[in-house]
């Protein structure tokens, strides 16, 4: 291990399909998923001996109940590492996953560490309220100037919305788009290198026979997408957060369960083992904006990776834009000026759902699987976040 | 005497009325097994599913709460006929054929257990002709069984006999309808379409016969046809709208066909504009289009001799509505034949047409007039049957008057009126010995069923001369608001609360009484019962509330309502039992009566809620409080502020949102009313029950629980958490800015005020929160401005 500032490179990424919320992962846990996605990993790259892992960071957005009780050492012992193995878990909510591995690579690039998993899990399912099991905010938040902490993630989408006059049926046709890319992506397998398919054991009690029926089938594919969306059923929804609004279940992203996993190593490592790896890690950054518009989150963070890490946005030829919401993923794009026709190239979360804490490592596995299938050099994930912030990491295929 | 025990039955048929059918028996705890034909292909009991789903959706709800539906099996002709070994009662709700009910009876009957009974839903067809497609032994348990739609609101049962039906068995049936399903049953004879709807679809045609007669509008025939004279709001036309027009063409072919002797039957023919308006597909709401048709914003109505739609106005002429308003029948059928104007002529032409059609039928289709009054009350919606109002309205006048129309050929039949209707000195067919049978020239008592003994005031036609819960019983105490009494030959020790005031509003005087009454009972009674006729109460005396209110005194509007919450309390801490046996609205401070009793028995037709928010106030009779109390309960012994909040969610929302259970079941799952409650499907049996349970609770050595103490309440943590809520609905254009403040003000009292949470504090102290958030919120002109307009108009302001 060397005490240096040094590049931190991505040699493996993974992840579980992503399931809808009380879908085909209903009765999976989150600590499941995560070990899954551990074990995985590790085994795709059989030259590092799993005990070199320096530590294991995960990111959970709502860290309590099944997804307490420190979920990272959790999944690390259920996935077969050795006790050895340490781990931690870590909440920057929506954007956890890729502030894992950010973190991952900033351990190796300060030689804190030559081998890290960075990693992300959500189960949905397994939590009674979105915003947690239990939520007891602080009674000072409604005063004027902290009320949007109050705010519903989708009140926020429609406080975008309405500021950025994005209108409905542009909220719409986004999501529609997002369905067909996603439908199109998966027929063409361009998921099956990111995914590691779970294999589902549910035990179901046969009142008739008395028995437990074992239900067993193994996940392939993502659930959310939907081949028989249109415009017109979108159309239909109504919107649910605000009386006159414009935000829908149908233009906003899917509640679901899902787990990735990210091996990066140090330079040192690569030479040693002789890896090939997927991506650099080329930089990470956070910004503020209020809590009320959080969607508009990734106008504070991109900027920020870009000048940091001195590439130019044309130079990007993939982004990950997570889309919480249509309309902030159309109020960011137009905002910063980004390319419609290189975001989101598979589809996004309104199509492919959305696991909170997991989703940053779950776009990650997927944009260093895709730009070494298309070619492209830089590639970036960004995502906004709950009471107000937004998230960017740029990768490089090498 | 033979008792039916239920313990599973089955419907054949999935149609609207085997689905509400098999519901209400879910509503009635029986587990259902619902047949239909197996479906094609896909899930083989895909028709059945359907029909469930469908019971979800319906209104009004055929389920009394949404997890009654689990209750009912799914099943198909085709696999699943051995279940039918465990029903013990069995109701076949195919359509009316009778081809296809023999083939059903044929299929069905080598599953049937041993002493299961079979019975038809058929709303016309011969039962003795039905008989004879089962095996000779089933059909001393095979009778008529005919429900009317809604079945769990419409009253009616018809049950019938074959040649063949046990006398036993019927009986059992009878009074296993009445007091589990709640159901007034009549015994109908076995003719075409039995006792309602013989009389009820005659009562039809004879109005659209004089609609045209006279020259009226449908609009003007519904307004004269509807509650004016004590028929359903959706009058005569809207209601074949309703049913849809099809179908009564249907039931009106039917008559045709099976009632070829029938002296009207020339008037069995639906009008040329009904067959119009089927052939172009306007068969009423199911069309969005009938006699009746909503276009742009307005309503309106068929003109037939056009064909064309225009304005529904619908106005009663000055001289009618002066008649109508006239309480005396005999005043107003006087009034009426005497006037010329046509719309009093053509309600004297309807009336006289449908006692005269009764006259003449009531030998025929039922044992007494009383089956067919109640048959018109309990199937028709009608206030009452046609021999009570002719009675009301002078017998023999009335018959005289029936008799020189028909020999002046005014009537629309030339057949005369019955003997025994025009004998020399009747006064009528309803006394208090019973109620005439024509066919045995007799007088019928009421049914000596010993299940009709659970009905202390039973409902009554008028001229029966039953004593009124007023004139009955000896009263041992009473004020303007409140009357206490007992009933020395039930039992002499429980005392009956009654409230007088008009719809059972809570007011001063009532306050007062209450309070009064439980000291008296303390003093020499073993329980307390809070009973009267429907609605339990509509909640606080409201005009009692602004007025005091206007004095600008709000010292004096905390007094008003300390002494509320002194009333809860004393019911809450009697040294009797009370027993609040509830039955459709209970309300506001009603409900608060309720929550405080010590045991509740609740009509299944329940309607509870906190209303407050509505008139911008909050529950102050220990509304809030009692939730309080339940949250704390249920989070124990982990009461963190935590658990406590995820008990108190549910109810803010309900308190918020002023919603109102619309069953007894639903009120128990909404904490108005305990699991451990008694729920009653025949109202009429309240009194009976709640004074058995009083006594019964007295006689196990009743105690009040000791003043509730050491309760820990969600605090200010669990206020923020539901602010939360209140924030996204405000900002989301949900509710008003006003309505954020009076869910707020709910919130802090459900929460115990702005402390820690999970600080204990006592009755008392949670009496004292939601006392000042009423009395604050009171202060506050949108507050008042909402009292206002609620006394004005009788619905909520939204400011």
């Amino acid at each position: 291990m060397s005490k240096q500032i040094q590049d931190a490179y991505i040699v493996a990424a993974t992840r579980t399909p992503v399931a809808k919320r009380n879908g085909l992962f209903k009765h999976v846990r989150p600590d499941d998923l995560l070990a899954h996605a551990i074990r995985s990993v590790v085994a795709q790259v059989p030259a590092v001996d799993p005990a070199r892992i320096g530590d294991v960071i995960v990111g959970c957005a709502i860290p309590e109940a099944e997804q307490g009780m420190n979920i990272a050492r959790i999944g690390v012992l259920l996935a077969g590492l050795p006790n050895t193995v340490p781990g931690y878990t870590i909440n920057r909510f929506c954007s956890s996953g890729l502030q894992a591995v950010a973190d991952a690579a900033a351990q190796i690039s300060l030689g804190l560490a030559d081998v890290m998993i960075a990693a992300g899990t959500e189960s949905m399912s397994v939590m009674p309220q979105i915003m947690g099991d239990k939520v007891m905010p602080n009674p000072a938040i409604f005063s004027d100037e902290n009320l949007g902490i109050a705010y519903g993630m989708g009140l926020t989408a429609e406080e975008v919305a309405s500021r950025w006059q994005i209108s409905r049926d542009a909220q719409d046709a986004f999501a529609l788009v997002s369905h067909q890319k996603a439908c199109a992506a998966i027929a063409a397998g361009h998921f099956n290198a990111e995914t590691s398919p779970y294999a589902v054991c549910d035990r179901l009690p046969d009142l008739a026979s008395g028995q437990i029926r074992e239900r067993r089938r193994v996940v392939e594919n993502d659930e959310g997408a939907r081949p028989d969306i249109s415009l017109e059923k979108l159309a239909k929804l109504r919107p649910v957060f605000r009386a006159r609004g414009s935000v829908t279940a149908g233009n906003a992203s899917q509640m679901s369960d899902g787990a990735a996993a990210v091996m990066l190593v140090s330079e040192k490592m690569l030479r040693e083992h002789n890896l090939t790896p997927l991506a650099r890690f080329a930089g990470y950054a956070v910004g503020g904006v209020a809590p009320e518009i959080m969607g508009i989150g990734p106008v504070a963070a991109i900027p920020r990776v870009l000048q940091q890490t001195g590439i130019r946005q044309d130079d990007l030829d993939w982004i990950e834009l997570n889309e919480a919401f249509a309309a902030q993923a159309l109020a960011v794009t137009r905002d910063l000026g980004l390319n419609p026709d290189r975001i989101n190239p598979l589809g996004g979360a309104i199509a492919l759902g959305h696991p909170l804490g997991a989703t940053g490592a779950i776009r990650t596995a997927t944009l260093v699987h895709g730009l070494q299938r298309t070619g492209g050099r830089y590639g970036m994930v960004s995502m906004c976040i709950g009471t107000g912030m937004g998230a960017a990491g740029i990768f490089e295929r090498v | 005497m033979k008792k039916l025990h239920v313990r599973k039955a089955a419907v054949l048929g999935a149609g609207v009325m085997g689905a509400q059918i098999a519901a209400h028996l879910a509503n009635a705890g029986v587990p259902v097994v619902l047949f239909d034909l197996a479906a094609r292909e896909g899930d083989r009991n895909g028709i059945v599913r359907k029909a469930l789903d469908g019971l979800k959706k319906l209104e009004p709800a055929p389920l009394s709460s949404k997890d009654k539906l689990k209750y009912i099996d799914a099943a198909n002709y085709d696999e699943h006929l051995p279940l039918l070994a465990e029903c013990d009662l069995v109701i076949e709700a195919i359509a009316e054929r009778m081809d296809w009910k023999n083939d059903l009876y044929a299929k069905i009957a080598p599953f049937l257990s041993s002493t299961a009974i079979v019975a038809s839903n058929t709303s016309g067809l011969s039962m003795n002709a039905l008989a004879q497609g089962l095996p000779a032994a089933v059909r001393p348990r095979f009778c008529g069984i005919h429900f009317f739609n809604p079945p769990r609101y419409m009253r009616l049962v018809e049950i019938i006999a074959t040649e063949g039906t046990d006398a036993a068995t019927l009986d059992a049936l009878e009074t296993w309808l009445t007091s589990r399903l709640g159901k007034g049953v009549i015994r109908a004879l076995d003719t075409p379409n039995f006792v309602a709807n013989r009389i009820g679809v005659f009562s039809i045609l004879a109005v659209m016969h004089h609609t045209r007669a006279f020259g009226l509008g449908f609009d003007v025939v519904d307004a004269l046809t509807g509650p004016k004279i004590g028929r359903p709001k959706s009058a005569t036309y809207r209601t074949a709208d309703v049913v849809g027009l099809d179908t009564l063409a249907h039931v009106i072919r039917t008559m045709r066909d099976t009632l070829p002797n029938d002296p009207w039957h020339a008037h069995f023919q639906s009008p040329d504009y009904l067959f119009a308006l089927i052939e172009q597909g306007a068969l009423g709401q199911k069309t969005r289009g009938g006699i009746f048709k909503k276009i742009g914003k307005d309503i309106c109505v068929l003109d037939p001799a056009s064909g064309d739609y225009r304005p529904s106005a619908g106005e009663l002429s000055a001289e009618v509505a002066a008649i109508l308003k006239e309480r005396n029948l005999a005043t107003r059928f006087a009034a009426l034949r005497a006037a010329n104007d046509p719309q009093a002529q053509f309600l004297w032409a309807i009336f006289r047409d449908v006692f005269h059609y009764a006259a003449v039928q009531l030998e025929h289709i039922a044992d007494n007039a009383r089956d067919l009054d109640f048959a018109m009350r309990w199937g028709f919606g009608w206030a009452q049957g046609p021999f009570e109002t002719w009675q009301a309205a002078g017998w023999a006048d009335i018959a005289q008057a029936i008799a020189a129309d028909i020999a002046a050929g005014k009537a629309m039949s030339a057949k005369p009126l019955p003997p025994w209707a025009l004998e020399a000195g009747r006064t009528g067919v309803h006394a208090p010995a019973g109620s005439y049978s024509a066919r045995r020239n007799a007088y019928a008592p009421r049914s000596a069923l010993p299940v009709y003994q659970r009905q202390l005031f039973p409902e009554c036609v008028l001229g029966e001369g039953s004593a009124t819960p007023e004139q009955s019983g000896e009263t041992l105490y009473q004020n303007d608001g409140v009357r206490l009494w007992t009933l020395p030959a039930v039992d002499a020790g429980i005392g009956i609360i009654s409230i007088k005031s008009k719809m059972h509003a809570i007011g001063a005087e009532v306050i007062e009484g209450v309070r009064a009454a439980v000291a008296r009972a303390e003093a020499g009674l073993s329980g307390l019962v809070i009973w009267h006729e429907a609605p339990f109460a509509v909640g606080a005396n409201l005009a009692q509330v602004a007025d005091v209110c206007a004095t600008g005194d709000f010292a004096k509007v905390d007094r008003f309502v300390a002494e509320f919450q002194n009333a809860t309390m004393a019911i809450k801490y009697a040294q009797v039992p009370v027993v609040a046996a509830v039955q459709g609205m209970g309300l506001g401070g009603g409900c608060e009566f309720a929550m405080h009793a010590a045991r509740r028995v609740l009509a299944l037709e329940s309607y509870m809620g906190l209303v407050e928010a509505g008139v911008g106030l909050i529950p102050a009779g220990g509304g809030c409080k009692e939730f309080a109390l339940q949250a704390a309960a249920w989070a124990a012994p982990t009461a963190t502020p935590n658990e406590v909040l995820a008990f108190i969610q549910p109810t803010f929302m309900n308190i918020a949102t002023a919603k109102v259970s619309k069953s007894a079941h639903e009120a128990i799952g909404y904490g108005f009313a305990r699991a451990t409650d008694t729920i009653l499907f025949n109202a009429d049996e309240l009194l009976h029950v709640a004074i058995k349970e009083a006594r019964a609770l007295a006689d196990a050595g009743y105690a009040p629980q000791p003043r509730a103490r050491g309760i820990p309440v969600a605090g200010r943590a669990g206020i923020a958490a539901l602010e939360m809520t209140l924030v996204n609905m405000r900002d989301g254009g949900f509710i008003s800015a006003y309505d954020y403040r009076v869910a707020r003000a709910a919130a802090v009292a459900l929460c115990g005020g702005e402390i820690e949470g999970g600080s204990l504090v006592d009755e008392a102290w949670l009496l004292r929160i939601e006392r000042e958030q009423f009395v604050a919120l009171l202060k506050n002109p949108e507050t008042q401005a909402r009292i206002k307009h609620m006394l004005d108009t009788g619905k909520p302001l939204r400011n």
